[in-house]
């Protein structure tokens, strides 16, 4: 009941969430460990393209558009995500070194 | 054939993600994220999700990563300090991970899906299909989508610009 057809086999959709799963996990291993600001939006990068295989397996398992469609949102909302984060990030290496994510710490008040 | 695919697919993903938070130089991390993408651009053809497959390798293997490229070239190979101000940081990350991963699994045990939709499989996940409903029913979140790119490419050439230059 929870399969679908790909190819003349059947496949399994909890797979694909499983699979998520885990990238996504990876990637929240990477934010929480990792010291260096650039290493973190990689790790966030990674997270959003685990939540991107969910939405487009659940779309194929009831297919229904509304999963692509919503993936491909989340691919437009990462992209600008990255670019602006990038850019934030560019900019404070420019004035200052900034190795380790605890440097940037003024903002706490 | 296609479990094959999906194992071989998943393995590369996992291998990638492992990778992506074990390097310590930046480059090596994005060159494995590269290959995540990769693998989920499989995963997404598996799921005949056509236009998905593509929109990956070209916005995100493609742009997004020469994007982190260009700006690890720009910074300089940044070395990785493994100190932390906080210990025990790498344990209480893993049983907070772990706790995580518990829940999902916990909850993939006893997923129960909706009966599927009567949809033709031939055009599933086509361009012409995906097309139909983004400029219909979703014509407004897809304009919307588009003011969020012009503002971050604003924001990007601001925050990018030359000190003292505030023309």
């Amino acid at each position: 009941m929870s399969g679908f057809d790909a190819g003349g086999s059947q496949l399994d959709a909890s797979w694909f969430l499983l699979l998520a799963a885990i990238l996504f996990i990876l990637g929240t291993i990477g934010v929480l460990i990792r010291r260096n600001p650039l290493m973190i939006l990689i790790c966030i990068e990674l997270m959003l393209n685990a939540a991107n295989l969910t939405l487009v397996a659940f779309s194929r398992q009831l297919q229904n558009s509304e999963g692509q469609l919503f993936a491909l949102m989340s691919m437009t909302v990462a992209a600008a995500e990255a670019v602006v984060g990038l850019a934030i990030l560019v900019d404070i290496f420019r004035h200052r070194d900034a190795e380790d994510i605890d440097d940037l710490s003024e903002l706490k008040g | 054939m296609a479990i094959a695919i999906f194992f071989i697919a998943a393995a590369m993903a996992v291998a990638g993600g492992i990778g992506v938070i074990s390097f310590r130089q930046p480059i090596r991390s994005v060159l494995s994220l590269v290959v995540v993408m990769i693998a989920l651009s499989i995963l997404f053809l598996l799921l005949s999700a056509q236009f998905i497959f593509v929109a990956q390798v070209i916005v995100y293997a493609g742009a997004v990563m020469v994007l982190f490229l260009f700006v690890i070239a720009l910074l300089g190979p940044a070395k990785e300090m493994a100190r932390g101000r906080l210990r025990f940081q790498t344990w209480l990350s893993a049983l907070f991970v772990l706790a995580l991963f518990g829940l999902v699994w916990a909850m993939l045990q006893g997923v129960q899906y909706r009966q599927p939709e009567k949809t033709d499989l031939n055009t599933f996940g086509t361009v012409q299909w995906i097309a139909v409903y983004l400029f219909t029913n979703y014509l407004y979140p897809f304009e919307l989508t588009s003011i969020l790119l012009l503002v971050a490419a604003i924001g990007a050439i601001y925050l990018s610009r030359k000190e003292g230059d505030d023309r």
